[in-house]
């Protein structure tokens, strides 16, 4: 497949690219890694007039345990360079096994967090060539107001597929954003916007440049479900973490992706398992709960029904194996 | 407009004017006539395109050219120690490519040079690897001939004569 022609622009330091984002503005698209932005050019679902490539910022690249407990992740560290840091394993082993499921070890070598953070959303299709497109009308990411998957929709459905961001939300991280007028740090959660055509609240004169991942004693599981084990996007996957005894929670965050255009925190079945603790009823109604509050489930390879069933065997076994580890 | 960039690949290094929609694939077949990475779904899926880039097995065709300034590009054709007296037959395979040749582990082909491309970090990264490992290894790597089982031998067999 041959590339759309665009300019080069390769930023030696954070103020050199978001100098040359500030030029550029909505002409440009930003590369961290170019494992997903790649194929999204080859389908021509982007064409940036620019491409900047922030591969040569070193100070994207480092992993830093701060005095406070916090490990800083640079945006840029590839994704092998995670799984592979001492500290991440060691402390939040669930965030190294969703790290661990993203595509293939070939896609991790190159693959940042930063980029899988900001990976784009996709339906059954938009994951099509141009030409398989063009035999149906266009859609809300393309050129119509339209959604091909769930034919009444008023916007844009397409599936946030990033497995680092639901082990990041139950970790309670945060992201930090640079841009003009400064940075700012906001939760990962409130990083996603629930709509796949602008599903992120990066302005578009902001980089994404860290992720801060906090120590607070909570413990945590990841869980993916995908066609084929390391090359898939998932057709579900799931974190959930705990702090404080099994029995008598002090805090749950319980997020689901891979279902719509954001992560969705499972507010509903978090309150019901702080009330009784996770025994084996209330993690069945909480499996259970988060199934029927799904609304419309978007899909990629796998029918929307199948995954509704998915999602609740899914949370269910992750949360029973969360339980028996911090037994 | 084209860039020019230094390329080290298998050794040698390569100053070239390339366009920046150029994939790091679309070079070394194209520009610098290495015909091992094969261009197979072209879209990060299949895996017949996998080079190593400073020592990490990658997919070549996610990869512009550009991107590769600097970096030390190995195709299956580096693989192996160089012999080479100037005719050209003087290069000894890798204990990999032998182990393949001896495991019968191609059939027609075109997936080994990326397959072995893969294994090879594997091998370079983990001594004695379990089949669990090796399988996860080559996960990015689709071969529709062999259901995998002679390529898993074949690595095993690698593994045990490194």
């Amino acid at each position: 497949m041959q590339l759309p022609r665009f300019e080069y622009v390769r930023a030696a330091s954070l103020d050199e690219g978001l100098a040359a984002l500030a030029k550029h503005g909505a002409d440009a698209k930003i590369m961290s890694g170019g494992s997903d932005l790649l194929v999204n050019m080859k389908m021509r679902l982007d064409t940036p007039r620019v491409l900047i490539s922030l591969g040569g910022i070193a100070e994207l690249q480092d992993i830093e345990e701060l005095p406070d407990g916090v490990l800083r992740i640079g945006a840029g560290c590839r994704l092998t360079d995670v799984i592979a840091h001492p500290g991440v394993s060691a402390r939040f082993p669930a965030l190294r096994d969703a790290v661990a499921a993203v595509g293939s070890r070939h896609v991790r070598n190159i693959g940042t967090l930063g980029g899988n953070l900001c990976l784009e959303t996709r339906c059954w299709y938009t994951n099509q060539s141009e030409d398989w497109r063009k035999a149906r009308d266009g859609c809300f990411k393309t050129d119509r107001e339209a959604c091909h998957v769930i034919k009444t929709a008023s916007r844009c459905h397409a599936i946030n597929s990033s497995d680092t961001a639901p082990a990041l939300i139950a970790l309670d991280a945060s992201v930090v954003l640079a841009g003009p007028a400064g940075r700012r740090t906001v939760k990962v959660l409130d990083f996603y916007r629930d709509d796949g055509v602008q599903h992120t609240i990066l302005a578009p004169d902001e980089l994404l440049v860290a992720i801060l991942v906090p120590d607070d004693g909570r413990r945590a599981v990841f869980a993916k479900l995908a066609q084929r084990v390391g090359l898939d996007y998932a057709a579900g996957s799931f974190a959930a973490s705990l702090r404080g005894p099994a029995d008598a929670p002090e805090a749950v965050r319980l997020v689901l992706n891979a279902v719509g255009a954001a992560p969705k925190a499972l507010t509903e079945s978090e309150r019901l398992l702080m009330a009784s603790g996770l025994t084996d009823e209330a993690i069945e109604a909480a499996a259970l709960g988060a199934r029927q509050s799904l609304g419309e489930v978007t899909n990629l390879f796998t029918p929307s029904g199948f995954k509704r069933r998915l999602v609740k065997a899914l949370i269910r076994d992750a949360l029973v194996t969360l339980r028996d580890q911090t037994a | 407009m084209k860039k020019l960039v230094q390329l080290n690949v298998n050794g040698d290094t390569h100053e070239l004017a390339v366009n920046p929609d150029e994939t790091l694939l679309g070079v070394l077949r194209n520009h610098l006539d290495l015909i091992g990475p094969k261009r197979g779904c072209d879209s990060g899926g299949c895996g017949c395109c996998t080079v190593h880039v400073d020592g990490k097995a990658v997919y070549s065709c996610m990869m512009y050219a550009v991107s590769a300034q600097d970096k030390n590009v190995v195709t299956i054709e580096g693989l192996g120690q160089n012999n080479d007296q100037g005719n050209g037959n003087g290069r000894e395979l890798d204990p990999l490519q032998q182990a393949f040749i001896d495991a019968g582990a191609v059939q027609c082909g075109y997936c080994t040079c990326g397959v072995i491309m893969a294994a090879k970090e594997l091998l370079d990264t983990v001594k004695n690897p379990d089949e669990d490992e090796i399988r996860h290894a080559i996960a990015g790597n689709l071969c529709r001939c062999t259901g995998y089982q002679k390529i898993v031998d074949a690595i095993k067999l690698a593994a045990a004569a490194v």
